[in-house]
């Protein structure tokens, strides 16, 4: 099974149209990875069908870097009771 | 840079201070004063306190049905009456707009002015226009009503350019010939004086000011003479230490003061030739002028009059509260007239379609958080109005997620997040960056797209 992060990875890459092998953990979703406005709703959303989990809009939204998601999305999973 | 002359200390704070005794949210926001204004008026300094307004008798009054139409085509005697009773609605049972006065010269003016006065509203009250010529009261007798305004033109581009009187002596007797046919005929004649701000005060105006008020010494209190206040041309100035004529503080100060007309039987008439025209107004409220004269969305010869609706928000503002005012019936007037062909611009206050409407991002994002950021009082509950969001590409996902929120009429919990709708937001961005698209995204296809991409959403709040 695939681990949160490539998982993360993955779906960064489709939303984004980039290729998810150019994706480090430090970068950030906007500034290197080019996320505009709508893109960083999408992302969240998209984590959120993923993961099967519901984010707090605010807190989801704030996380700037691959790495923040993928240490946050693991946390929401962790407390929604969602094996990952 | 100039030296700083005193210290401003932040004072920190925890909690925001929302200044709510001046933005009660649930009115429109209170003018408030401090201490006296102070007027040079002919070298000496005169003190004005503009906080008793609150406890004074200020008044609106309306020519919607004569200076109104006199800046369009004329309404039928059916859309007039209907106008009439709403304005009655709007004005409450205390009668804020107090009085509005009609044409008399056709048979169509007398048929309404009949029809008017058959809805048997005591507020407003049906007053006449009349020129100032003597036959003319025969039609004001005719009509039964208590007064009448007439021209009394007062600037030197009338009396002698326009109505050829071969000295201002001769203009003055015969108004003054009028005004006591008035007096004869048992009818109160408000005079007008046409063009005061481009008039000679001292040399014209308060002289026959002086007469009328003698003249009106000589009859019982309920046919003295009314004075309204020409703005004719828009040239009144607000501004503390303006001169004569165009000074607002100072024409009030010499006609009230120095005349001794009371304030309750002077009247302001604006025009809007300069932008001034609302601001002007108030400013005769509180100087001493009792009545504001005013049409509806302020349609009027050129560019207009002080506008009805603004004046009433405004007498709320000065008062501090509703008064019995029915607001909602201003939203009611504006249906109305747009029904029956009258153009209100979208950004008009109050009243256009978009007068409370953001399309900036950033707005609508203020908007979601807390609507009174972004919304000058509570529009929903004064006009039937709630702040919207007009959907462009500069709306951002803020503007789109509001317009849903409020599409669905979710409140406090029940709210959608952003997240929820990424596919809107995502339709919104693409027609503009894929499709090219310059125009603005009507409610119409934003409510078919909610139903296309949101179906749960449509389920649980539309489809009932």
């Amino acid at each position: 099974m695939a681990t949160v992060e490539e998982r993360v990875k993955a779906v960064t890459a489709q939303v984004l149209k980039i290729d998810s092998d150019q994706i480090k953990l430090e970068d950030n979703f906007t500034a290197d990875l080019g996320a505009e406005s709508v893109q960083s709703i999408e992302l969240v959303a998209m984590f959120e069908e993923e993961f099967g989990i519901e984010m707090d809009e605010d807190a989801a939204l704030s996380v700037e870097t691959v790495g923040t998601a993928v240490d946050f999305i693991a946390k929401v999973c962790k407390e929604q009771g969602v094996d990952v | 840079m100039n030296k700083a002359k005193k210290r401003h200390p932040l004072v920190d704070a925890k909690k925001p201070n929302l200044l709510e005794d001046t933005y009660p949210y649930s009115l429109p926001p209170l003018i408030r004063f401090e201490g006296p204004v102070v007027e040079n008026i002919d070298g000496k300094a005169v003190e004005f306190d503009f906080g008793a307004v609150k406890d004074r008798n200020i008044l609106i009054s309306d020519t919607t049905f004569r200076d109104g139409q006199q800046a369009r085509p004329p309404y039928t005697i059916d859309q007039m009456v209907h106008i009439y009773d709403l304005l009655s609605r709007l004005s409450g049972p205390n009668g804020v707009i107090r009085q509005t006065e009609f044409f008399l010269y056709t048979k169509n003016d007398r048929e309404t002015l009949d029809k008017c006065r058959s809805l048997g509203h005591k507020y407003p009250e049906c007053t006449g226009w009349i020129r100032a010529i003597k036959g003319d009261f025969r039609l004001v007798k005719e009509a039964g009503l208590k007064e009448t305004g007439m021209l009394t033109s007062c600037s030197d581009y009338h009396i002698f350019q326009k109505l050829k009187f071969r000295s201002r002596a001769e203009c003055m007797d015969s108004y003054c010939e009028v005004v006591e046919a008035a007096f004869e005929a048992g009818v109160r004649p408000r005079c007008h004086l046409e063009d005061l701000t481009r008039a000679d005060i001292d040399g014209f105006v308060l002289p026959f000011v002086e007469r009328l008020m003698e003249m009106s010494s000589q009859v019982p209190e309920e046919l003295t003479a009314k004075i309204r206040l020409c703005d004719t041309m828009g040239f009144g100035i607000s501004y503390p230490g303006a001169e004569l004529p165009r000074s607002i503080p100072k024409l009030i100060y010499k006609l009230n003061q120095e005349c001794g007309v009371p304030s309750d039987r002077l009247e302001w008439h604006g025009h809007n030739d300069f932008h001034k025209v609302h601001t002007n107004g108030g400013t005769a409220w509180l100087y001493g002028c009792d009545v504001v004269n005013t049409t509806l969305f302020g349609f009027g010869e050129r560019t207009g009059n002080p506008p009805l609706e603004s004046a009433i928000f405004e007498y709320i503002a000065l008062k501090g509260g509703l008064c019995e005012i029915d607001t909602m019936v201003i939203t009611e007037l504006a249906d109305y007239m747009r029904s029956i062909g009258l153009p209100i611009p979208d950004n008009y206050p109050f009243v256009g379609r978009s007068f409370n409407t953001t399309r900036a991002g950033i707005h609508a994002d203020g908007l979601r958080r807390d609507e009174q950021i972004y919304n000058i009082f509570d529009t929903e509950k004064l006009l039937a109005r709630p702040p919207r969001v007009a959907i462009t590409d500069k709306s951002g996902t803020d503007g789109v997620v509001h317009w849903i929120n409020e599409f669905f009429g979710l409140k406090g919990e029940e709210r959608i997040n952003k997240i929820k709708i990424h596919k809107i937001a995502r339709w919104v961005i693409d027609q503009y960056d894929e499709h090219g698209r310059l125009t603005a995204i009507s409610d119409q296809e934003l409510e078919a797209k909610v139903k296309e991409l949101m179906p749960d959403y449509w389920a649980k709040y539309k489809a009932s």
